[in-house]
């Protein structure tokens, strides 16, 4: 202020120099005493401060708006399309795509902003017939501000509504799930439901594994995910499915299922369950008929379950293969009386009792060994406790009530304990591996994997046997329909009667086969299972597993070998030369 | 005076600077839309591959093929005989054709083994030109020859 103070100090003398008239106006304008002159200098010193803040922020929000606008504009965009969100693509082990997203239109209108509703009505239903005209009246004349009016529809019907050029209705691209092999793989990777959300199968094992997070955070609207790869082969599935679904047609059952699980890695290959359903129009799923049989569904396995304990006496080392058992009548059990279907009344061995599939002999063995012995083996073998995968519907096996001697007895041959048929087919795998039991999976894994998964359940020499035993059954027992030549099959059947009304019935039967192949160095292990097949003139009026799973297990194994990559070997010895000799060396 | 050519100086420095930044950040602006619009490029792309893959997923369907293949092939499934290991391949056969021989196609006469048939899949009139043009071949190689040459 000091600086200023001088000039003022100066300015008074000359003040008089000042012409008279501009002194008139001065003193007029701005009274007697004022210096005009310190005035204005406060006054531009304002300006000059104002100017600057005004520029200042002016600037300011230049920077601002040259780092933000960039990032604006394209994320309005990807809001826009993506109403329902993203998923991975699945895909087989050899890259086959399962399930892929693809864009569609889907129409919604804003009715707020509908003019004429009596004419949107009209041009719609024109284009769209399938759509009810007084809902969709009732819907655009609602004051809502978005309402949708159909999803999915064809880029033709979109055209042609878009060139009507109604106000108030747009187009919307969502994401939609779609299974190019349909029905195909339906109950291994199940569906989604119409927000693209997975409700069943391998899909909903997607949502709960992170992605509904994903989906929630809104993240999850890219397709650059990863695809998800599933143990399953497509063409092992496909063949699978076509035997079953001929088996079903030919033998009149009222359903067929399948597995191939690998069983040194536990991967399942192919998994049918007959009746299925197009996971593209999965209102059929909810039919109780097409329930997926393999995991949700539990079943007395019948003779299958000798091969649990036939393992079990093996592994106890109180029984070898040269045991013999009396099978010469049949066994009573309190009020109960066990027959053999196809009677020898004799003394059998154990590969007898396994290969003439004999419920006597199966009955005495377990009998032998007792009910705690037979419970923890089974136990052991996961046959008592819900198997888990990762598809969300699995069942509990079911028990029974009191475990008496004539339990033990029944279950011996497969009666009296219903499990999942997947859970039998990891037991039996478990045995056939060498003794690994490996809990199956339906995502790829790597022997690594299955070897730090898996755990010792059996040793490997009673597993060689047990190969012996199932090589046996094909060459002299009941499986002998099996015998593809070049694959070296090994097998046991199963017929179980179904309980209808609380009783065995004597018609309706549930017949199972279980192959292994290669017998020797088994690596598949293939299930096949038909839910009441009836006689035809070529099964001679029998109804057993040997003439109807079987030869169907013969074609899918002649089919689906060469996809697995199994070289067919001609010309090899008897199981007795080929596993047997290899039994002794290693002993 | 060098106050104000200073003043001069800095004024265009200034507006030099403004229209450079400008320029910039016109250009900024520009790359920025290119880059949003190549961007939905890729998207849409993407989803037209997705679409594609899905269309192909169902033409590759096992179950068409299948279908396909009963109707207009005449194909049998592979039996488990028909397939063999390359060490059980029989000795390389002799060399009948020898690079530099006088009269190879003689040559090869010598050593067929296979009678010479005519099959379903030659022309049966395709033969007679052949042997018409070719005057020097002998008559027992000519329809040999017209099955590797006629489609």
């Amino acid at each position: 202020m000091s600086a200023i103070a001088e000039p003022i100090a100066e300015a008074l003398p000359v003040a008089p120099a000042e012409p008279w008239l501009r002194r008139f106006k001065r003193v007029m304008f701005y009274g007697r005493n004022v210096d005009r002159s310190a005035k204005a200098r406060a006054r531009v010193g304002l300006a000059i401060v104002g100017f600057v803040v005004v520029y200042g922020i002016i600037a300011l929000r230049l920077v601002l708006f040259g780092i933000i606008s960039d990032s604006r504009t394209p994320q309005r965009i990807i809001v826009d399309d993506a109403v329902a969100t993203a998923r991975p693509d699945i895909r087989d082990r050899n890259g086959e795509i399962l399930a892929i997203d693809v864009r569609v239109p889907s129409l919604y209108a804003e009715p707020r902003r509908i003019i004429d509703v009596d004419e949107a009505v009209e041009l719609l239903t024109a284009v769209l017939p399938d759509l009810d005209p007084t809902e969709l009246r009732a819907r655009l004349s609602s004051k809502r501000g978005f309402v949708w009016l159909k999803r999915d529809i064809t880029p033709e019907q979109e055209k042609e509504i878009y060139r009507q050029g109604l106000p108030g209705i747009g187009f919307l691209k969502e994401n939609k799930r779609d299974y190019p092999n349909g029905p195909e793989v339906s109950h291994l990777i199940g569906h989604v439901n119409i927000d693209n959300q997975g409700i069943a199968g391998m899909e909903k094992w997607l949502d709960s594994h992170g992605l509904a997070a994903l989906h929630m955070a809104g993240l999850a609207t890219d397709r650059l995910q990863k695809p998800v790869v599933l143990a399953a082969d497509l063409r092992v599935q496909h063949a699978l499915r076509d035997e079953l679904v001929q088996a079903r047609d030919h033998f009149h059952a009222i359903a067929a299922a399948g597995v191939v699980l690998n069983v040194n890695t536990g991967e399942i290959v192919a998994m049918v369950s007959e009746p299925d359903y197009d996971p593209n129009d999965p209102r059929q799923a909810n039919e109780p008929s097409r329930i997926n049989r393999l995991t949700t569904g539990v079943y007395e396995m019948g003779s299958t379950f000798k091969a649990f304990t036939v393992a079990m006496a093996l592994e106890s080392g109180k029984i070898t293969l040269n045991s013999s058992f009396d099978a010469r009548m049949p066994l009573r059990m309190g009020r109960f009386l066990i027959h053999d279907f196809d009677p020898e009344h004799r003394f059998l061995t154990v590969p007898e009792i396994f290969y003439y599939s004999s419920n006597i002999g199966a009955a005495r063995i377990a009998l032998s060994l007792g009910t705690s012995a037979q419970q923890a083996f089974l136990k052991k073998m996961g046959q008592l406790d819900r198997l888990r995968t990762e598809l969300p519907e699995s069942a509990a096996p079911i028990l029974p009530r009191r475990w008496s001697d004539l339990t033990t007895a029944t279950i011996a041959f497969g009666h009296g304990l219903s499990v999942a048929p997947l859970q039998a087919v990891m037991g039996v795998a478990a045995i056939m591996n060498g003794g690994i039991l490996i809990p199956p999976t339906f995502l790829k894994r790597t022997q690594q994997e299955a070897d730090e998964l898996g755990k010792r359940v059996i040793s490997r020499r009673t597993s060689l046997m047990m190969r012996y035993l199932m090589r046996l059954n094909v060459e002299k027992g009941t499986a002998r329909k099996a015998d593809v030549p070049g694959y070296y099959i090994g097998g046991k059947t199963g017929t179980a009667d179904k309980v209808v009304n609380g009783r065995y019935s004597k018609t309706k039967v549930l017949t199972d086969f279980m192959a292994i192949l290669p017998a020797d160095h088994p690596q598949y292990l293939l299930l096949i299972m038909l839910d009441e097949p009836k006689a035809t003139p070529e099964t001679h009026g029998f109804t057993t597993s040997g003439w109807n799973a079987v030869p169907t297990g013969a074609k899918v194994v002649a089919r689906i070998a060469p996809l697995l990559g199994i070289e067919p070997r001609m010309d090899l010895p008897t199981a007795d030369q080929l596993i047997l000799a290899s039994l002794k060396q290693s002993r | 005076m060098i106050l104000r050519i200073l003043n001069l100086v800095l004024i265009g420095a200034l507006v030099l600077a403004a229209a450079y930044v400008y320029r910039i950040k016109f250009e900024a602006t520009v790359q920025a839309e290119h880059l949003a619009k190549l961007r939905d490029q890729v998207r849409h792309e993407r989803d037209k591959i997705a679409a594609l893959r899905a269309h192909w997923g169902e033409l590759d369907d096992p179950a068409r093929v299948q279908d396909l293949a009963k109707r207009f092939l005449k194909l049998q499934p592979v039996a488990p005989t028909q397939f063999d290991t390359l060490d059980h391949l029989p000795d390389q056969p002799p060399d009948y054709m020898r690079p530099g021989s006088k009269d190879p196609i003689g040559g090869m006469i010598e050593h067929l083994e296979v009678p010479l048939e005519v099959t379903g899949s030659i022309p049966r009139d395709g033969a007679t030109p052949q042997t018409s043009d070719n005057t020097t071949t002998p008559p027992a190689a000519a329809p040999a020859q017209s099955g590797a040459g006629s489609e």
